[in-house]
């Protein structure tokens, strides 16, 4: 009975395994696993999309390290770490007129990032904002507009840290006039002191379903580092949580769709990104049930609904790109030290 | 006055054990978005969406078969353990005793990163067969203490009874000692299932594409804050209980 | 002896199992703690620097302290609250509701354990039902913060323990035969007295080993303290799994894990007077 127990046992993980014919094997964030945005795909070209969502890109990298050749097609990767991907030569190049940057928001194209030694490797599908997130009931919305006053006396206890050390950080730079490109060894002190303030107000650090509980609840008032991508859930039911863009600025985040090296399926890879930047799969992409962002390309404003794009704030975008900074995008020594200045002040 | 003492605080313990269950419940029934007060309902639509999602029913599947799977093997390998090191003298029994019981010693997220390690090494994929092997691995002691301790002199008396009547030692096996240790393999083999169904941080290390319920809910808890998730804890404790009482009243109910 | 070789075929494969999948990768675990990351590729080697960077960065010490902190508080609190729920039920419950009550004590423990801590926030946030009911008794005017600290961990890891500790306190105290208890009440002992010279030297064993079952399992554990702890202090677990989610540095990753294993060490050591592992 046992016996047969296991041998069943293996013999259905077998079939399972088996599956259907064509597969891509993509790595991405938990936006790219909602189905809304996969079986449309799936179905127009008759394959299977496996998806592994993976946390950093140090994660990812090692992943890639330890796979096979062929083992992955797809990968999207934080903006500012394509050129990690690159030169660890795991993104192939990519046909550049066949995608639709041209009709992208021009300042999300980011070939500083997306292209090296004039080949492209990658392409943009999403963006928002690192900023702050607040609940307009409780505290005075002319406050937000300014970083210093969100993480001031007045606010002592009242405020969440959103969990991730880049845009935090980041925002710690802008607040101290560093812009982010220019984060360096040399003035991680200052933006350690500022970040040690901001924990100091802070009555905790969390996580996305943290800080949404936290503000839901009234736990917290205000999330640093938060943006649409926390509150557009939570706007149906508490219009009051909102966000918005400071005086100082804040930071952009990105995040870039490649085909992997080696794929042994480059054309339907190849076909998985563009289906991605389409206006279709972008206006899918933005409103996935993971969370919500703006699409690269201008073009899925025409499928999304105006209260999709209201929620997106879409009009305000002109004003958003101009006054943002792109996420810091440290070299592997940088990132390591601004790691543990990050964990050495959440330990405090 | 002094009587009344030990009511209250078994009342006050059953408060604080089924204080979290409770909310869970009442909220996977809200009618909003958020599971948080006030209480609007009730409404069943988190059910609805949540039995409808395939990823969760998948994970629900994956998660029942790296449990069964991983306890069948767990429990064969410790039965024969505990019947060889029960039955026959072998020298360093003490020692072998101890390495099998090591891995209870040891935090799971220690077995799962070792495991991991040596799995990238060697360049085999992450899968459910990899999260069953991290299982049985967590599971192999536990069975085999269960086991081991249940062999006692009468099932070696009626074991040398069978073979005295020219049984061979397979048949013995089948015959007198599996039957009679039947309720201690039962019960090491539900304990097994229990605890890798809801193990999370093994399978979480150990899985790729298809991954286990606690690994699915880990995600959605990830990707933002809903009564889906409420929904989904109930429909698990529900499934659990049934099992457990299903298991009291079959198993461990003829044990007495 | 034929009976030897026979009994090994027996022992063999879980042997082997154990072996393979235990032994090996806890060994690789060891010499990978002593290798080095020079960028992304690992240098195998015999280094110290990873132990040493645990001397080095506070953080990564400060881990090791509050994971212990918690652990033992987590251990003494469990124990203290599950001795007198399981001497009630084997005690003072009627014989043949025990079971029930028995079963009734630790259902929860089968609610899924990610979705248990997830739980645990609601209720103790602002809104929750903790909040309502201290301002309710008039306890507090205004609500308490007290999801996203230290002391929501705790109580996620005691809820959780203290339905584990009364399962196993219960069967010891159910094994220990009335005689006892009688023989003592007879020679004059008042409860008090037999309770601390018969009934809690016969039942130490017992929750010595459940209090070390709930060492391994607390000081390993990253769920609860992720969910509940809110970022502001880390446990080694956290730390690990930092090292391993963000940076992939997997020879720190199984520094710490060592570390980790070391303190179950000690407190195995600490308490092998009394333990009773292989017979749970």
């Amino acid at each position: 009975m046992i016996l047969r127990t296991i041998l069943g046992g293996t013999a259905l993980a077998c079939i399972a395994g088996a599956g259907a014919a064509q597969e891509l094997n993509a790595l991405v964030w938990c936006d790219h696993t909602d189905d809304a945005l996969i079986e449309p795909f799936e179905q127009e070209h008759g394959v299977t999309v496996n998806l592994r969502e993976y946390e950093g890109t140090g994660a990812a990298l090692a992943l890639l390290d330890q796979s096979r050749p062929g083992d992955w097609d797809v990968m999207v990767i934080d903006g500012i770490d394509v050129f990690r991907a690159v030169e660890a030569g795991y993104l192939a190049e990519l046909p550049v007129d066949e995608l639709p940057t041209g009709d992208f928001f021009p300042e999300v194209v980011m070939e500083a990032n997306n292209v090296v030694d004039g080949k492209t490797y990658a392409v943009t599908e999403k963006f928002g904002y690192n900023t702050i997130s607040f609940n307009s009931d409780k505290v005075d919305p002319a406050d937000m507009d300014d970083l210093a006053a969100v993480w001031s006396e007045k606010y002592d206890g009242r405020l969440s840290i959103y969990d991730y050390y880049l845009p935090v950080m980041g925002l710690a730079a802008i607040a101290e006039g560093i812009p982010t490109a220019e984060i360096g060894a040399d003035n991680l002190e200052t933006i350690g002191g500022t970040l040690s303030d901001m924990r100091a107000r802070a009555a905790s650090v969390a996580g996305v379903v943290a800080a949404q509980t936290a503000l839901a609840t009234g736990e917290v008032d205000i999330v640093v580092g938060g943006g649409e991508w926390l509150t557009a859930v939570l706007a149906e039911e508490r219009p009051e949580l909102t966000w918005t863009i400071p005086e100082q600025g804040a930071v952009r985040w990105a995040q870039s769709i490649g085909v992997v090296e080696g794929s042994e399926n480059p054309d339907l890879a190849l076909e998985f990104v563009k289906y991605i930047v389409s206006p279709e799969g972008q206006a899918r992409l933005a409103t996935s049930s993971c969370f919500w962002g703006m699409p690269a390309n201008a073009r899925a404003g025409e499928i999304l609904t105006d209260e999709q794009k209201a929620v997106l704030r879409w009009d305000d975008q002109p004003d958003y790109l101009s006054r943002t900074q792109l996420y810091p995008a440290p070299d592997a020594d940088l990132d390591i030290e601004m790691q543990d200045l990050w964990l050495e002040t959440l330990q405090q | 006055m002094s009587r009344a003492i030990p009511w209250a605080y078994l009342a006050l313990m059953f408060g604080f054990i089924y204080l979290p269950v409770g909310a869970l419940v009442l909220f996977s029934f809200q009618d909003g978005t958020l599971p948080v007060p006030p209480f609007e309902g009730p409404s069943l639509r988190w059910y609805a969406d949540v039995l409808g999602d395939e990823d969760l029913t998948a994970a629900l599947l994956n998660s029942l078969l790296v449990a069964v799977g991983s306890s069948a093997v767990a429990v064969t390998l410790g039965f024969l353990a505990a019947y060889g090191l029960a039955r026959f003298v072998l020298p360093g029994a003490a020692l072998l005793r101890a390495l099998l019981i090591a891995p209870m010693t040891v935090s799971y997220l220690i077995v799962g990163l070792g495991l991991l390690i040596v799995i990238q090494r060697i360049g085999l994929p992450l899968s459910l067969l990899t999260a069953g092997i991290g299982h049985a691995v967590i599971n192999l002691p536990l069975a085999f203490a269960i086991i081991y301790a249940s062999m006692g002199g009468q099932q070696q008396n009626a074991e040398r009874a069978a073979r005295d009547l020219g049984a061979g030692e397979i048949a013995v096996l089948r015959l007198v000692t599996v039957p009679m240790l039947a309720p201690a393999i039962l019960a090491a083999f539900f304990l097994s299932v229990t605890l890798s169904w809801d193990e999370f941080i093994v399978a979480f290390l150990l899985t790729r594409f298809d991954v286990t319920l606690p690994v699915e809910i880990w995600s959605m808890l990830r990707s933002g804050l809903s009564p889906r998730l409420n929904a989904i804890g109930s429909v698990v404790f529900l499934i659990s209980v049934a099992a457990v009482v299903l298991a009291e009243l079959l198993v461990f109910r003829r044990r007495r | 002896m034929t009976g030897t070789r026979a009994g090994w075929g027996f022992v063999a494969p879980a042997l082997i199992w154990t072996l393979a999948f235990f032994v090996l990768p806890f060994a690789v675990m060891g010499a990978m703690s002593l290798a080095t990351l020079d960028g992304r590729t690992l240098v195998w080697g015999l280094s110290l620097s990873n132990y040493a960077e645990l001397a080095e960065k506070a953080y990564l010490w400060r881990a090791v302290v509050v994971s212990l902190e918690i652990t033992l508080t987590v251990t003494a609190l469990s124990v203290l609250l599950a001795y007198p729920l399981a001497w009630i039920i084997a005690y003072r419950v009627p014989e043949r509701w025990q079971r029930l009550a028995l079963l009734l004590a630790i259902l929860p423990f089968w609610t899924s354990y990610v979705v248990r801590s997830y739980a645990w926030l609601l209720v103790l946030s602002r809104e929750g039902v903790v909040n309502q009911a201290l301002i309710g008794l008039g306890l507090t005017a205004e609500p308490v913060t007290l999801a996203n600290t230290r002391l929501a961990t705790v109580t996620g890891f005691v809820h959780f323990f203290v339905m584990l500790l009364t399962l196993t306190i219960y069967a010891n105290l159910r094994q220990l035969s009335p005689n006892y208890r009688r023989a003592a009440m007879d020679l004059g002992a008042n409860a008090v007295q037999t309770f601390r010279h018969v009934i809690l030297p016969l039942t130490l064993p017992g929750i010595v080993t459940g209090a070390f079952l709930t060492f391994v399992l607390c000081i390993g554990d990253y769920i609860t303290p992720q969910i509940l702890g809110g970022n502001t202090e880390l446990t080694v677990p956290q730390v690990i799994m930092v090292q391993l989610g963000r940076r992939a540095d997997f020879p720190l990753a199984s520094a710490l894990a060592l570390v980790l294993m070391a303190l179950v060490t000690l407190a195995y050591l600490a308490g092998a007077r009394w333990l009773r592992v292989d017979r749970l």
